[in-house]
């Protein structure tokens, strides 16, 4: 705005060189913190991971893509993409649907609205490792949820589809995933209730009237006019939500320890950098692991620029 | 003008900055990081050597050493913090010339540890767990003890072969001590149970007489990996490498017989995993009344006392198996100096003094692990387990590669419990397999 204000008074050329000059000043300093910190990390971790190399003593011998290829090769990788992929794909529409969904209902002009949301943001201000502990209580086999359960009579259609009254949700290899996938979705979907409401609030309300004028029913007013409009908020949150969703990492590092146990259920990609770094110390393998994760994330990021069009200019 | 030239000298006073802080934090690491290694590699040869010259006739004074040192570890308990207190407070009373900075590690042992080895700076003496103790010993960041043992007459024959052996590298070279050990052992409800099992026959009549009994869920309660399963293994005259070391035996005949046999105890419903049980761990377990026989260690007395203390259990040696004598594993830690530690004699000072009798016996009598040497008194209430350490074999850090071979077992045992198929076979293979990469060299 002081830029703008400050164009409109006539001056002299190079006055407007000089204030660009102080304009890249000041950008500087963040500028410069980013290349050193951020893209000279992965620059190094690129040179790092073509490298047989020694925590200490730095490089030992060359060897090319060598590391790639053993990641790719590794059935415990492979498990580890597939499960990163199939939360991903789970856990990211569940958790948008529900977040939207959540932000739906706070935007309507009810009693204790500001409860409300604040109720479905709390899981959000939590720690992860605090409410995955709790979690993991919750649905151990003779954890509350199990005991519920058993108390309202839903066992006969847990057990119809194979689950025993004791079931251990997080224990076993079969239901690992899908346990913290739920605990995910219920911890972010305050926080993508909370994205949601700023796009919902920013549709125009004269949209809303015309469609009532219309005779739109409230279905067909959600389906018609809120869902598409809030396009830019969908790409948003999509974004954020895959971005999210590749780096699955604590919830599964204390529900499954740094093995993924059971049976690499919970071995997500970026687990097994750690397994590799911090377990292994085989530290130019983690770094070729996490190129390899930076490439995924990057493809995933176009790919949805492209689903959602071009993105808005914030 | 002027304001527009100083604004451009500052500009490019930034950016010159940050390309100065991008060239040394970046591509070039590696050529400071390989310098300061050859001048540490320098200043390590040249140290022992001056020690040498100095006092080369009489070997290495501790007395004559002065200076600091910096020791770190994690600490588990407050208990532990106390022991270490006491043990610290005597090695300053007979040393009053070294002086101790204890700064205790918080968080993840080894995630913290790492980029310290890869800055140079790293504690003098700190904990090395027998678990990652081979990668550290061959990622060179460790120091050899050889000189100084060799220098100061270090009597090393007190050590428990156990879990000394641990901590000696392929090159053959010493690069640490045990600070202490603990073993597995039985540990049973004296309300259940009321005569230990001697054989694991015995063990299994036992457990089908407890089977069933009100509020158990198993009357055993076993880890579904190498951490225990590596004891029955040894008991049932299995074994995982040859005695030489160098080659695998997991798919031998007693092997194969004796996962199976562990396996069949998850089959039989004799024993459940804690985590099956909603225990965060056996011990847990015992504690809850879900089991009444577990197999633990040392560490099992504090938390049972500070946790369950109204349940009574007692300790029994690890049933003899099949191989017909005394068996269990141990798990161990030592005190190892920093390949770039810059106080390398201090360090040597104070690690003789805490691996040694008197050092060990202040830090044992702590109650929170067992001694490492067989010199020193065993701690009240630790007989059983401390009787084991005598034949007690390495549970961990035995060789190169363990944890990836610890993974494959335990991964491929799972998969055969939880799909209900308790045939040994795939473990033996996926185990098999995970052992040959780590003896190739991973």
């Amino acid at each position: 705005m002081t830029a703008a204000s400050l164009a409109r008074r006539p001056r002299a050329p190079n006055k407007g060189r000089a204030e660009a000059l102080a304009g890249y000043l000041f950008i500087a300093v963040p500028m410069a913190l980013f290349l050193v910190l951020n893209v000279g990390s992965i620059v190094y971790a690129l040179f790092i991971s073509v490298w047989k190399w020694n925590l200490r003593s730095g490089p030992v011998e060359f060897t090319g893509l060598r590391n790639y290829g053993t990641a790719l090769s590794d059935p415990i990788f492979q498990t580890a993409i597939r499960n990163t992929l199939y939360y991903a794909v789970v856990w990211v529409p569940l958790t948008m649907a529900l977040g939207l969904f959540l932000a739906v209902i706070v935007n309507q002009k009810i009693h204790g609205q500001t409860f409300f949301r604040a109720a479905f943001y709390f899981p959000a201000i939590a720690s992860s490792a605090a409410i995955t502990t709790l979690w993991i209580f919750i649905m151990a086999p003779d954890g509350i949820f199990n005991q519920v359960r058993g108390m309202v009579g839903l066992n006969p259609l847990f057990s119809l589809l194979g689950f025993t009254a004791n079931q251990n949700w997080i224990g076993d290899q079969g239901t690992a995933m899908n346990t913290i996938i739920l605990l995910n979705a219920w911890t972010t979907s305050g926080t993508f209730m909370l994205f949601y409401l700023a796009s919902l609030q920013s549709i125009s309300h004269e949209v809303y009237e015309a469609a009532a004028i219309d005779g739109a029913g409230a279905w067909q007013t959600f389906r018609r006019i809120t869902f598409p409009l809030l396009k830019p908020g969908h790409y948003f949150v999509a974004t954020v939500a895959v971005i999210g969703a590749l780096q699955l990492f604590d919830q599964a590092l204390i529900g499954g320890g740094v093995d993924g146990a059971p049976n690499n259920a919970l071995m997500t990609m970026v687990l097994y950098l750690y397994n590799a770094a911090f377990k292994q110390f085989n530290f130019s393998y983690a770094a070729a692991i996490g190129i390899i994760l930076f490439v995924v994330i990057f493809t995933a990021t176009l790919v949805q620029r492209r689903l959602f069009g071009q993105a808005p200019a914030w | 003008m002027r304001r527009q030239l100083l604004a451009a000298l500052a500009a490019l006073t930034i950016v010159v900055t940050a390309c100065g802080g991008s060239a040394t934090s970046s591509p070039s690491q590696a050529a400071p990081s390989a310098a300061a290694s050859a001048a540490s590699a320098s200043a390590s040869a040249a140290a022992p050597a001056s020690a040498a010259a100095s006092a080369s006739p009489a070997g290495f004074d501790a007395n004559a050493i002065s200076g600091p040192v910096v020791l770190s570890g994690w600490q588990s308990s407050p208990a532990e913090g106390n022991a270490l207190t006491q043990a610290l407070l005597s090695f300053q009373a007979t040393y009053p010339n070294v002086k101790v900075d204890y700064q205790p590690v918080a968080g993840d042992y080894p995630t913290v540890m790492a980029p310290k080895f890869a800055s140079h700076d790293v504690p003098d003496l700190f904990y090395v767990n027998a678990d990652y103790a081979q990668e550290w010993i061959a990622g060179g960041f460790l120091a050899p003890l050889d000189d100084y043992i060799a220098k100061s007459a270090f009597d090393t024959s007190q050590f428990f072969p156990g879990y000394a052996s641990i901590f000696k590298g392929a090159d053959g070279k010493t690069y640490g001590f045990p600070k202490d050990g603990n073993t597995i052992a039985m540990a049973y409800n004296t309300a259940l149970v009321t005569s230990a099992p001697k054989t694991l026959d015995a063990l299994v009549t036992l457990a089908q007489s407890l089977k069933g009994k009100s509020g158990l869920k198993a009357p055993i309660c076993l880890n579904p990996g190498l951490d225990r399963g590596l004891a029955f293994l040894y008991a049932q005259g299995g074994s995982l490498l040859t005695a030489d070391g160098k080659a695998s035996a997991i798919d031998t005949a007693p092997s194969k017989a004796a996962i199976q046999w562990y396996m069949d105890l998850f089959k039989s419903g004799l024993g459940m995993t804690a985590s099956d049980m909603g225990a965060g761990w056996c011990g847990d377990a015992l504690g809850k009344k879900s089991a009444a026989i577990i197999f633990e260690g040392g560490w099992l007395d504090p938390s049972m006392t500070s946790t369950y203390p109204d349940v009574k259990y007692a300790w029994a040696q690890l049933p003899t198996g099949s191989s017909g004598s005394p068996v269990t594993i141990s798990f161990t830690v030592s005190y190892s100096i920093g390949a770039d530690s810059k106080n390398k004699d201090q360090a040597w000072v104070l690690l003789q003094y805490l691996t040694g009798k008197d050092g060990m016996t202040k830090w044992t009598q702590g109650g929170v692990a067992l001694p490492a040497r067989k010199d020193v008194p065993t701690p009240a209430g630790k007989d059983v387990l401390a009787a084991s350490s005598a034949f007690a074999k390495p549970g961990s850090g035995f060789m190169v590669g363990w944890p990836a071979v610890q993974k494959a077992f335990q991964d491929a045992f799972t998969a055969q419990i939880q799909g209900k198929t308790f045939n040994a076979d795939p473990v033996i293979t996926a185990t098999k397999a995970a052992i040959d990469k780590a003896l190739a060299g991973g």
